[in-house]
């Protein structure tokens, strides 16, 4: 059994390859002495995470915030995780031992299953994982913002490493994690596990797996305290990954702390087929599922950059006193240089300090998976062998020779070249090119804002862009926009004009207008109540407004915003009525209502007559001329209000109209006021999203 | 007018010849649609099956092109210059009517008038056939 205590003592589990061959006489139990070095490195290791697991726990016990609490919690899980790690590396390396101990052959050309890889350098950053939020939850304003604590562990042979908490909620789209972690000494067949943890971080401290209903149902009916004990009882047991007791013969049971726990959402394994000087979308095994607390609703894949740097792109592999000649030149013409093996090329220097100077290389030796090396018979000439390089540049065979001192110094650049050549088959697409690893520097990185925005309030919005999730942003804005240009001052000259002309207006189109709409009388009656608490004074045409607005649609809504809608429809009317030859330069109306539209329409005709233009419009805007007639702040205000009251009711009469092409408002000709760009799209989207609707359009 | 999914889709239709009335820049026709796939037939206030999502004329400018054509108002549209309307997105079809190129659109429209003309035709006289009415613009416009 393994015992912490003991740390020089290396123990041999029972039944293992290694006893067995203790048993067989191969090797004597003292042998493993020397192990204890290693051993007592990762006993180190191993102590030193079992403090910080147990500050971890007190941390958490006496931390009162849920941020630091969620922290702590973190950090435990990181502890045990490393710990297991840990303990079964210990496990591995003791086999390990075993093995290397039989004695090799030797061999010159031996095979090439002896040999080992470089390690390298593993490095990850950017990891990204996208949400898929469904639609109505990302939208949706109101209710408690559900949110997780998350973070991802990170694990390669023996080094875990995590990166930061992240808090997510609805508002995000990805899970980005700044970090660039680096691990240090992988093999080629690394196995880099990902596992992106997370937590409900809610008020109380719920237990993670009891359903979400149940718990919130739990604390609300019996009380913090007596609710707090009993969800802990009804978490299934401890359920942090040490209790598996896999390959830990010891098994340390996490100390059930009440606090928030992680659990593991989702897992990924990365390998040398993943890495990639670029980012690149990795898929994502999930665990979990909608009922559990921390459920996140995950897109499924994760993006990443995985880079890896071997060893034998970054160091110098083999350096030595070398003599060259070009193949096919004089015998005589041996060049002195010192050469150095380092990625790609052998590099060969006049002197020794030149390497460290950054000096230029005399010549440089393409070593890649296209060279061909080969040691030649024993030149007569000179003493030891020689080595042909050849490579191949373009369509010729370009051929070195190099020339050792002695056999020994042959031979070791021979292995030194086949080393090499077995490290670049081993990584592979690593050893074309080197990639750039950047180590996070040393300085604290700017503080990050408490939320992480999402992609949407990132964009910018441009007039013809269609999106929603700041609508009513984009309509305060145009509301302001509206104040300010309804300060300009052209509006009171008409309104006056507006006033006077009211009583005779009103009783004059009334005719064409109802024959006209009388199949739709039906309709009618039903409007009237909705619309008279609005507008008491209108008393006098309802009829006309509310048939007008029956074509449009069937929700009573409708009706109540139309009239206010017609509020910013008027300035282009009255000009229409009041000066029939000239269009005065106006406010431009910011939304127009279908009723609107349609009034333009009958007003511009087909050639029709005056009558037949001045139709709907004076009705509707000589209503709302006594309105706003005292200050201009009120008309503003009270635009402010009924936009604002149309955004949220989405009314479909002043988005009815498909902006989507131009034909239907350009033909009604010039000064006929044309909603912006952005009014028009937004006004689509409304009435894309508001399901009531039954959009009709003008062709 | 309602379908059934699998099964052709019948009905007495007339056809309606349109000639887009220059204003400006741009063409129109004098009318308006409602419906479509992606709109809630339930709101249709034409449709006989509020199932329907056919495309329908909500609204005839007065004395515009479509009036003159013979088109009205709650007039269900199947076809529009050869492309069927009877199942395709309210965009889709304001694009087959909007189309720049093109001045004149025949439309294939159906209401249940045409169907009850028929009965009546039919029942009063067995042999005759479903009348198909071309009803064409009857004055010339000026296009600009």
């Amino acid at each position: 059994m393994f015992c912490r205590n003991q740390t020089t003592r290396a123990t041999v589990a029972r039944g293992s390859a290694l006893e067995m061959e203790i048993r067989r006489g191969k090797f004597r139990k003292s042998d493993f002495l020397h192990t204890s070095s290693q051993d007592s490195d990762i006993q180190k290791k191993i102590d030193h995470e079992i403090r910080m697991r147990d500050g971890a726990c007190k941390l958490l016990a006496a931390c009162s915030q849920r941020d630091q609490a969620l922290e702590a919690a973190k950090s435990l899980q990181t502890c045990s995780t490393r710990i297991m790690a840990y303990m079964s590396e210990l496990q591995r390396m003791k086999e390990a031992q075993v093995m290397q101990n039989v004695p090799r052959r030797s061999s010159d050309a031996g095979p090439m299953d002896d040999r080992l890889p470089c390690k390298g350098k593993v490095a990850i950053s950017d990891l990204r994982i996208p949400l898929m939020w469904k639609d109505t939850e990302y939208f949706k304003n109101k209710g408690e913002l559900h949110r997780c604590a998350v973070f991802c562990l990170l694990q390669l042979g023996g080094e875990i490493f995590d990166t930061d908490m992240v808090i997510v909620d609805r508002t995000l789209t990805d899970i980005c994690f700044d970090n660039t972690i680096v691990f240090s000494e992988a093999s080629p067949g690394f196995e880099l596990r990902v596992e992106l943890y997370s937590c409900c971080s809610e008020d109380d401290y719920s237990a993670g797996s009891t359903p979400r209903k149940l718990a919130s149902k739990l604390s609300s009916s019996l009380g913090r305290s007596a609710g707090k004990k009993l969800r802990a009882a009804m978490e299934p047991g401890a359920c942090s990954p040490v209790s598996n007791g896999g390959a830990a013969p010891l098994l340390l049971p996490v100390p059930s702390v009440p606090g928030p726990k992680y659990h593991l959402l989702a897992h990924a394994t990365l390998s040398l087929s993943h890495v990639q000087d670029s980012f690149r979308t990795h898929d994502l095994t999930i665990s979990g599922n909608e009922e559990c607390s921390y459920w996140l609703p995950l897109y499924g894949s994760m993006c990443c950059r995985l880079a890896a740097q071997p060893h034998c792109m970054t160091q110098q592999m083999m350096g030595g006193w070398l003599k060259v000649k070009q193949c096919g030149g004089d015998p005589k013409t041996w060049t002195k240089v010192y050469a150095v093996l380092k990625a790609t090329s052998l590099f060969c220097y006049q002197r020794q300090e030149d390497v460290d100077a950054n000096v230029e290389p005399a010549l440089t030796i393409g070593i890649n998976k296209e060279t061909r090396i080969r040691a030649s018979e024993k030149d007569p000439h000179s003493k030891g062998q020689n080595i042909c390089i050849s490579n191949r540049y373009g369509g010729e065979e370009v051929t070195h020779t190099l020339n050792t001192e002695s056999r020994e110094d042959t031979h070791s650049w021979m292995e030194a070249f086949w080393q090499h050549f077995y490290d670049m088959s081993q990584w592979k697409q690593c050893c074309d090119d080197l990639m750039k690893i950047e180590l996070p520097s040393p300085r604290k990185p700017a503080p990050v804002t408490p939320k992480q925005g999402s992609l949407y309030h990132e964009m910018v919005i441009e007039s013809s862009d269609d999106l929603s999730s700041t609508v009513s942003d984009i309509l305060a804005r145009r509301m302001q926009e509206l104040e300010l240009r309804s300060q300009l001052g052209t509006s009171p000259t008409w309104m006056s004009v507006f006033e006077e002309n009211s009583p005779k207006s009103i009783g004059f189109p009334v005719r064409p207008c109802t024959s006209r709409l009388s199949g739709h009388s039906p309709h009618s009656p039903h409007r009237l109540p909705p619309r008279s608490p609005a507008s008491p004074h209108r008393c006098p045409q309802p009829g006309l407004l509310s048939s007008d607005a029956s074509l449009t649609s069937d929700s009573d809504s409708h009706c109540s915003t139309s009239p206010c809608s017609h509020r910013h429809g008027w300035p282009e009317p009255s000009s229409n009525f009041s000066l029939l030859s000239s269009s005065p330069s106006r406010l431009r109306p910011r939304t127009l209502s279908l009723d609107a539209k349609l009034s333009t329409l009958r007003g511009r005709g087909y050639g029709g007559g005056v009558a037949f233009q001045c139709s709907c419009q004076p009705p509707s805007s000589s209503l709302l001329a006594p309105h706003p007639v005292s200050s201009r702040s009120p008309l503003s205000q009270r635009s402010t209000q009924t936009t604002l009251s149309c955004s949220s009711s989405t009314s479909s009469s002043s988005s009815s109209n498909s902006e989507g092409s131009h034909s239907p408002e350009s033909s009604e000709g010039g000064p006929f006021s044309r909603p912006s760009p952005a009014r028009r799209s937004l006004r689509n989207l409304r009435a894309r999203l508001d399901p009531r609707n039954w959009l009709q359009s003008q062709v | 007018m309602s379908f059934v999914p699998g099964q052709p889709v019948t009905a007495v239709v007339q056809r309606v010849e349109i000639q887009k009335l220059c204003q400006g820049e741009n063409l129109i026709l004098g009318f308006s649609i409602g419906g479509g796939i992606d709109q809630d037939p339930g709101q249709n206030p034409f449709s006989e099956d509020k199932s329907d999502k056919g495309i329908y004329v909500t609204r005839i400018t007065p004395g515009g092109p479509a009036e003159s054509a013979g088109l009205k108002m709650g007039d269900k549209i199947m076809q529009v210059n050869g492309w069927d309307m009877t199942m395709v997105t309210h965009d889709q079809a304001r694009k087959k009517l909007t189309k720049k190129r093109e001045d004149v659109v025949r439309l294939l429209i159906t209401r249940k008038s045409l169907e009850e003309a028929v009965k009546h035709s039919k029942g009063s006289h067995p042999s005759h056939l479903p009348a198909q009415t071309n009803a064409r613009t009857t004055k010339d416009r000026v296009v600009l």
